[in-house]
């Protein structure tokens, strides 16, 4: 049995995307047949078979992604005996079965070379005689010399063995999906379990490098409970939107040491004003949202204090303070979140703000955003409010140092001058980096916030 | 002002009888053979690169006409100065293509076994010009009646040693022939967008020098145009530079996907020019070839190919030449580097046995 795997097919690449099987499991295929096609950040490649024979197993589904080196497929050689473990009759390499071991015949009337496609010059012969008589003979292989690196996978849902001796495997410790069978029909007698925990001892101890971890643990009862949990269990692939948001938000919450800052802000005012102007927007076709409040509040803040409005440049040691308001707005789509970001935030009005925001987070819903207007954040607002919850600690949307998250507008008792009032309070926090905030400086910009969205009359004053 | 085109058979495999070289059987045999063993070797290449067998590679797929057409003008004892795509010329000059897949499988020692007058492989772009240039003086100045030959694509004409070893070789009139392989892109950079110019071989005016631009998919064109630049370089003419208008069919290398950069339409109308099948039908019509002598020539080429890759992978690599030939007294840190490389051998070979 040999595998075919993946490759590094470009220059420093390390996973790819299986876009699509060009065999089956069962097929009968040549050397240098094309097995995959794989996606890879540079481009779609085919992965052909380095020698030719049965394919035996496939390794994962069509948009699953993975690894450099890993193993796509498995293949036995002609003249190997597969899947029909009852024939138990070892076979020399002269007398493979010519159902089994046909030998694929160079076809020159499908070879012309005067087609341009370098796929369709393949004329490769492939002699069953020089399948190596080590794996002519399954059958043969004495336990002792079940070998550690094969893989669990390529032997799963092939394992014969009565309930008993799969329990015994269990209680012992036996991957029995490794574990040769020498009983009726290849199958797994207690025996062999027995044995076989002597081999496995004896070689793991031989084995330097150890493998993924996964591969080489004989853990109990691997098969059948996998098996059960399977069916009740659904896998979904990583990738695209999901893989990113994944590795940037691993990539910000390990490299920057977050912390969070939550407040209340009395928007009973905002809310007012909101009210008096929705009629005015609306006939102008835009809904006024109060994120665009918060956008221009947060804008007047920023200027203010800078540090806020920055990212961190360790390579040089160096913090860069930008003097440009790029407004990202985290945007829930049914592919995962998304972040469009409004360009100079600070340049527009209320209004501007409304309608810009919600054009791009229609856009970002519908997939129908382009890459610059996702790009070019200088500091990020997550509106989690909006789904629910009361607090959050949202985490940092790279390259920024902090983002704010708001919540709900709830009517809440409030102590003003000794008496208790029914306000609008609208809960937000800030997750910011401490490698280049410290706690004060988030606290008054927190405060600058707060008076801007209790008092809209100031982003009159201060706006711009 | 202007610059010849030439083009002798068409993609339909029409000659034109007034400008057809007179070549017998044997020859055209042996060109094509050579152009169908060069895309079956280039075809095993990417392969092998696939299946994790090789490095990255630089397919030659579509180019054969001007590699061959080229290279079976030269005479041995002609300096040959490849870039990286010319798999036709190596193959066609007669350097075992064993020693070819062992280069591209990582192994510099491939280079010290090829035949003489044969450079290595040049990765940087345009360097080997100068090379070829300064090979071609060394040989007027020795009164030896030989040429050098460079290749290098379209890329190459934006870089400086390019303009360089134009301008020397038209001052010096040293006997060089500058064969452009013109494939249309450099990796995604598009022929327009390289240079103002309507044609490259143009250039070689403001050197003072002949340029000529050819159909270099016309296998019988490439043949005589070289073939004459080379006996005007031996004759103290002076270079010339061809500019074989060509097309690469694959990607640029084996990292490389050319459906983000061009056309599907775009390849599917140079597939209609494919150099290979147009000299089949070429040799068909002269009733040299057939369909019994296509296949027999495939098994073979088949064998022979299947046959230098196990060479190849059987080649154990001999690590410390990788030190050896870069300079003549070694340096400190390549000493260095290559004792503490020695050790790590013998300590894990140490190991091994223990």
């Amino acid at each position: 049995m040999v595998d075919v795997k993946f490759p590094d097919v470009g220059e420093g690449v390390t996973e790819g995307t299986i876009v699509k099987w060009l065999v089956k499991e069962g097929d009968e295929i040549k050397a240098d047949q094309t097995v995959a096609e794989i996606e890879t950040d540079k481009a779609i490649v085919e992965i052909p078979s380095s020698e030719a024979g049965k394919i035996v197993k496939l390794v994962g589904k069509e948009g699953d992604v993975i690894k450099v080196g890993s193993t796509l497929a498995s293949l036995a050689l002609p003249g190997e005996a597969v899947g029909k473990p009852e024939t138990g009759v070892p076979e020399k390499p002269g007398e493979a079965k010519p159902a089994e071991a046909k030998p694929t015949e160079a076809e020159p009337t499908e070879a012309k070379p005067t087609e341009a496609k370098p796929s369709e010059v393949k004329p490769t012969e492939v002699k069953p005689t020089e399948a190596k008589p080590g794996e002519v003979k399954p059958t043969e292989v004495k336990p002792t010399e079940v070998k550690p690196q094969e893989k669990p996978a390529e032997m799963l849902g092939r394992v014969l063995a009565v309930p008993s001796t799969r329990r015994l495997a269990r209680e012992l410790g036996v991957d029995i999906s490794k574990v040769k069978g020498t009983g009726p029909g290849g199958r797994i007698t207690d025996e062999d379990v027995r044995k076989s925990t002597v081999t496995e001892a004896k070689a793991e101890a031989k084995v330097e490098v150890p493998q993924a971890p996964e591969t080489r643990k004989p853990e109990a009862a691997p098969v059948e409970i996998t098996r059960e949990i399977k069916a009740l269990e659904e896998r979904i692939p990583i990738k695209g939107i999901r893989k990113t948001i994944g590795e940037r938000m691993v990539l910000s919450l390990f490299t920057a040491p977050h912390v969070v800052s939550m407040d209340e802000a009395d928007v009973t005012e905002l809310v007012k004003l909101r009210e008096k102007e929705k009629k005015l927007a609306e006939e102008k076709g835009i809904k006024l949202t109060y994120l665009a409040f918060i956008v221009k509040a947060v804008t007047v803040a920023l200027k203010q204090h800078p540090y806020l409005n920055a990212s961190l440049d360790s390579k040089k040691n160096e913090i860069v303070l930008k003097r440009y308001y790029n407004i990202g707005i985290a945007v829930d789509t049914p592919e995962g979140l998304m972040v469009p970001v409004i360009k100079d935030a600070d340049r527009k009005s209320i209004m501007e703000l409304a309608r810009v925001s919600e054009k791009l987070a229609d856009e970002a819903r519908t997939r129908k955003i382009k890459l610059p207007d996702l790009k070019g954040n200088t500091f990020t607002i997550t509106n989690i409010g909006s789904i629910g919850g009361i607090f959050s600690t949202p985490i940092i949307n790279p390259p920024d140092v902090a983002i704010l998250g708001i919540h709900r507008i709830r009517d809440m008792p409030v102590v003003i001058d000794g008496e208790i009032k029914i306000r609008k309070i609208l809960p937000i926090v800030l997750s910011f980096d401490h490698r280049v905030l410290d706690g004060a400086q988030a606290a008054r910009f927190m405060n600058t916030l707060i008076e801007h969205l209790k008092d809209p009359d100031l982003l009159l004053l201060d706006g711009v | 002002m202007s610059v010849d085109w030439l083009s002798i058979l068409d993609a339909e495999g029409n000659v034109d009888e007034s400008l057809e070289p007179k070549l017998d059987t044997e020859t055209l045999e042996k060109f094509y053979r050579t152009m169908v063993l060069t895309r079956m070797y280039d075809d095993k290449a990417l392969k092998l690169q696939r299946q994790g067998r090789m490095l990255t590679f630089g397919s030659s797929l579509g180019q054969e006409a001007t590699a061959v057409g080229s290279a079976f003008a030269m005479k041995p004892d002609d300096w040959f100065f490849p870039a990286f795509r010319e798999h036709g010329v190596q193959i066609a000059r007669g350097i075992p293509l064993s020693l070819l897949y062992i280069y591209w499988m990582g192994s510099e020692d491939a280079n010290l076994k090829l035949p003489p007058k044969n450079f290595p492989v040049a990765i940087p772009v345009s360097t080997q010009i100068l090379h070829a240039v300064g090979a071609a003086w060394a040989a007027k100045i020795k009164k030896q009646n030989i040429a050098s030959v460079v290749y290098f694509g379209d890329g190459a004409t934006s870089e400086g040693d390019f303009h360089e070893g134009m301008n020397f070789a038209g001052v010096f009139k040293t006997p060089t022939v500058f064969i452009c392989q013109n494939n249309q892109y450099a990796i995604s950079l598009p022929r327009e967008k390289q240079t103002a110019s309507k044609t490259l071989a143009q250039k070689a005016l403001a050197y003072g020098f002949e340029g000529i631009q050819i159909d270099g998919n016309d296998v019988l064109a490439v043949y005589s145009v070289t073939l004459t630049a080379l006996e005007k370089a031996r004759s103290g003419g002076g270079p010339t530079m061809i500019e074989c208008f060509t097309y690469r069919m694959g990607p640029h290398t084996t990292s490389d996907d050319p459906t983000k950069y061009r056309k599907a339409a775009e390849v599917e109308e140079w597939k209609k020019k494919d150099p290979i099948k147009r000299l089949r039908i070429y040799l068909e019509k002269k009733g040299m070839w057939d369909q019994s002598r296509e296949d027999a020539m495939i098994k073979e080429i088949t064998d022979e190919v299947e046959k230098a890759v196990k060479e190849a992978e059987s080649y154990k690599p001999v690590v410390e030449n990788m030190f050896k030939y870069v300079y003549a007294d070694k340096p400190l840190h390549l000493k260095e580097q290559m004792d503490e490389l020695q050790g790590f051998i013998s300590k894990r070979r140490g190991n091994e046995s223990g």
